[in-house]
């Protein structure tokens, strides 16, 4: 099955001509990430990564369609009804695969910062951006990867330059619409600078083609400080795969925060490589999935540096015969010293019929370390429920309370600002029959 | 002549727990106003019968009546015997992670009285109030309801929610163990001052101190899942001297007979 696949689109199906405008560049970039994805076989099913879902989900059913999704030429156009609200220092939009808008308000242009569709960023600026397109998640990453590598189409690039304070957040909009959509997200942050990004994925997709392959890249220069929120709310018709990488380097700390509610089948790679001495990697993550939707959660956290401290707390909440697999890789090099690892996965089943794994892979190579891990899955405790209820508090009501505190310690650590969308997130998710 | 009204009763109440009959009868009368203590040996009943009465799921009532108010309190939910006014303070309180308790209490008084906001008009003020009364330190206000709190200040919290959700009948389950001298003043205090004065209090305890603060009316013995004897305050004096042995041999004596 696996090789049969790549052998008929090997024989089907050559890579589309140079596109009027592109650079021969990005072109060739492309045309060899095609040939990785035509190598690769399917992921086998063996390791913990790909155990629990199957990866023919995320292969796209009609190529001949996504090769004729040439990048998303910006909009350009001002005065378009898409202001920068009160809230973000910059708002970017990608609809339906046909138009990429980004807003950014005068203070922080005026500051050097570049926020710009990936495809016009890449083409004025291959000196800069084209250093890091794919030096993260690149062709040889995976088959997905590869296929994204060779067939984006839609995404964002931006630039905070060195001692840069930005203090609200930057808002990307991400809509895939009926289409599949293959976006990236690239983000080089310079020293000792500071910014918050929200990439929100939302909308409608079809049903016979997965709805996006995303990839995010994530630089974060010497004691910069980068705040990454993954929003995914698609509709419950889609499936989604998204592979993240950051690296952070000397000093420099990034939280991630996953936020995870829609899609039927949402599949997440996850990782932080600590580069620099003192790096600080946090991944927040809350996952509220029902009906039948499948979580497939992975993060990394690759400590290459001493003094690098890394912690993750995810949070799964599962109802009707919902399920999720979160697999945990904590990799510390040799060579480092005094590294602290830690990682926790809670999981609350509000029913029977739900189902959660949990898996830990720790590879831990030097001698000095301090690494915690723990799981724990169960129902919501009867005795908790008691206990509010002999207080006056309806059953409905007594149970939102436990599932709301059941995350709200993982919640009261994101920004302030952004902590009432999670939990209303949370909230709506549980709705009012229960 | 007693003339207060009858406020919260109980009869020939029978508690199966695990398929074991733990309580066997037991029967009680609490008027407008009354204090009553409840004593006994451990394992002898007093909290399956406080957590039974209170709707705990796993503590099934098989025979008896009970009502508050007047009001038959047998066919009613936990969350409805606790909107009819009974209160249960726990002998070993559970945290609830993620809950604050100033949210918690918001939250339990709004659904309590069924998403009444203007409950909560004054809600500051009094919990700022109580909690200097129980002389509780105001971050708790923002801590995890009982997530990590020390056994008496697990107590404390108790007689706080009682002051806050102000029930007419109070299931006070060894609210004493636990509490340090002092705190075992200030808590008695609250009770005194919180406990509503037109309800009834019923207190479980293993030990006299409390009840140099908190008069009882009454005092009941339970053994073996029966009250085997009630008295006025000087019975819990004669215990805390003789301890149960006594108790326990007219029992037996009355039983041979
Ligand atoms: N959830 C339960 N499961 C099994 N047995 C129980 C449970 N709760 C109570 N019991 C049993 O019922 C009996 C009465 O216990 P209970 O806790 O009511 O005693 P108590 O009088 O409150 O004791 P103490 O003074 O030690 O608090 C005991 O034998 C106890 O082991
Ligand atoms: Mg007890």
């Amino acid at each position: 099955m696996t090789t049969q696949t790549t052998i008929l689109e090997k024989v089907k199906i050559g890579f589309r001509p140079l596109q009027p405008g592109e650079p021969d560049w990005i072109y060739r970039i492309r045309r060899e990430a095609w040939d990785r994805y035509l190598e690769q076989p399917l992921p086998e099913r063996v390791q913990n990564i790909w155990r629990y879902t199957a990866p023919e989900s995320f292969l796209a059913k009609n190529i001949d369609a996504l090769m004729n999704l040439y990048p998303v030429v910006p909009d350009g156009s001002n005065g378009k009804p898409y202001p920068v609200t009160p809230e973000y220092a910059a708002i970017g939009y990608n609809l339906d695969n046909r138009m990429t808008v980004t807003k950014m308000t005068p203070e922080i242009s005026a500051k050097g910062v570049v926020f710009k569709d990936i495809y016009s960023a890449l083409r004025e600026n291959e000196g800069f951006a084209g250093r890091f397109l794919g030096k993260l998640v690149g062709a040889s990453f995976g088959k997905f990867e590869a296929l994204n590598l060779a067939l984006w189409n839609t995404g964002f690039f931006l630039y905070i330059p060195d001692n840069t304070v930005i203090e609200k957040p930057i808002l990307m909009n991400r809509h895939p619409g009926g289409q599949f959509t293959m976006g990236r997200l690239l983000v080089v942050v310079g020293r000792n600078s500071e910014a918050t990004i929200i990439d929100d994925y939302a909308g409608e997709c079809r049903l016979e083609d997965p709805a996006a392959n995303s990839v995010v890249e994530i630089f974060v220069g010497d004691s910069s400080r980068v705040r990454y929120v993954n929003l995914q709310r698609l509709s419950s018709r889609c499936s989604s795969y998204i592979t993240q990488r950051a690296q952070v380097e000397q000093n420099g700390s990034l939280y991630s925060i996953f936020g995870a509610m829609g899609s039927a089948l949402s599949k997440v790679n996850a990782g932080t490589i600590l580069n620099g001495k003192g790096a600080d990697s946090r991944m927040y993550g809350v996952l509220f999935g029902d009906n039948g939707q499948h979580f497939d959660y992975h993060t990394m956290h690759h400590h290459k540096a001493s003094e690098s401290y890394s912690n993750i707390d995810f949070k799964v909440i599962l109802k009707d015969k919902a399920n999720s697999a979160y697999t945990g890789l904590i990799r510390i090099e040799k060579e480092t010293a005094n590294c602290e690892a830690y990682q926790e996965n809670r999981n609350l089943l509000l029913n029977k019929g739900t189902r959660a794994e949990s898996i830990p892979e720790l590879e831990i190579l030097a001698d000095q370390v301090r690494c915690t891990h723990g799981a724990t899955m169960g129902p919501i405790d009867p005795e908790m429920l008691f206990y509010l209820e002999s207080r006056g508090v309806a059953r409905v009501e007594a149970v939102k309370m436990i599932v709301g505190g059941f995350v709200e310690p993982t919640i009261s650590q994101i920004p302030s600002d952004l902590q009432p969308v999670l939990r209303n997130l949370v909230l709506d998710k549980l709705g009012s029959e229960l | 002549m007693n003339e207060k009204k009858v406020i919260f009763a109980f009869k020939d109440i029978h508690i199966e727990v695990e398929g074991k009959e733990v309580v066997k009868g037991v029967s009680l009368e609490m008027r407008e106003g009354e204090k009553h203590a409840l004593m006994g040996p451990n394992g002898s009943g007093k909290s399956s019968l406080a957590n039974a009465l209170a709707g705990h799921p796993n503590y099934t009532i098989t025979r008896g009546e009970a009502f508050i108010n007047g009001k038959s309190l047998l066919e009613m939910d936990a969350t409805e015997r606790a909107r009819a006014g009974l209160f249960l303070a726990f002998q070993y309180p559970l945290a609830i992670p993620g809950v604050t308790v100033a949210n918690f209490l918001r939250s339990a008084l709004k659904s309590k009285y069924n998403g009444d906001e203007n409950i909560l008009r004054e809600f500051r003020k009094e919990l700022n109030e109580k909690f200097q009364a129980l002389d509780i330190d105001k971050v708790f206000a923002t801590r995890y309801l009982n997530d990590g709190f020390s056994g008496g200040e697990k107590k404390r919290i108790e007689i706080l929610q009682m002051a806050m959700l102000k029930p007419q009948v109070c299931l006070l389950d060894e609210t004493d163990s636990g509490l340090d001298i002092d705190a075992l003043r200030i808590v008695s205090k609250g009770i005194n001052e919180f406990a509503p004065k037109d309800g009834a209090v019923l207190l479980v305890t293993h030990y006299q101190r409390m009840l140099n603060y908190v008069k009882p009316d009454k005092v009941h013995v339970m053994m073996a899942g029966q009250i085997v004897r009630s008295g006025g305050p000087e019975l819990a004096l004669q215990l805390e001297e003789q301890g149960y042995d006594w108790i326990e041999k007219e029992v037996m004596k009355a039983v041979e007979v």
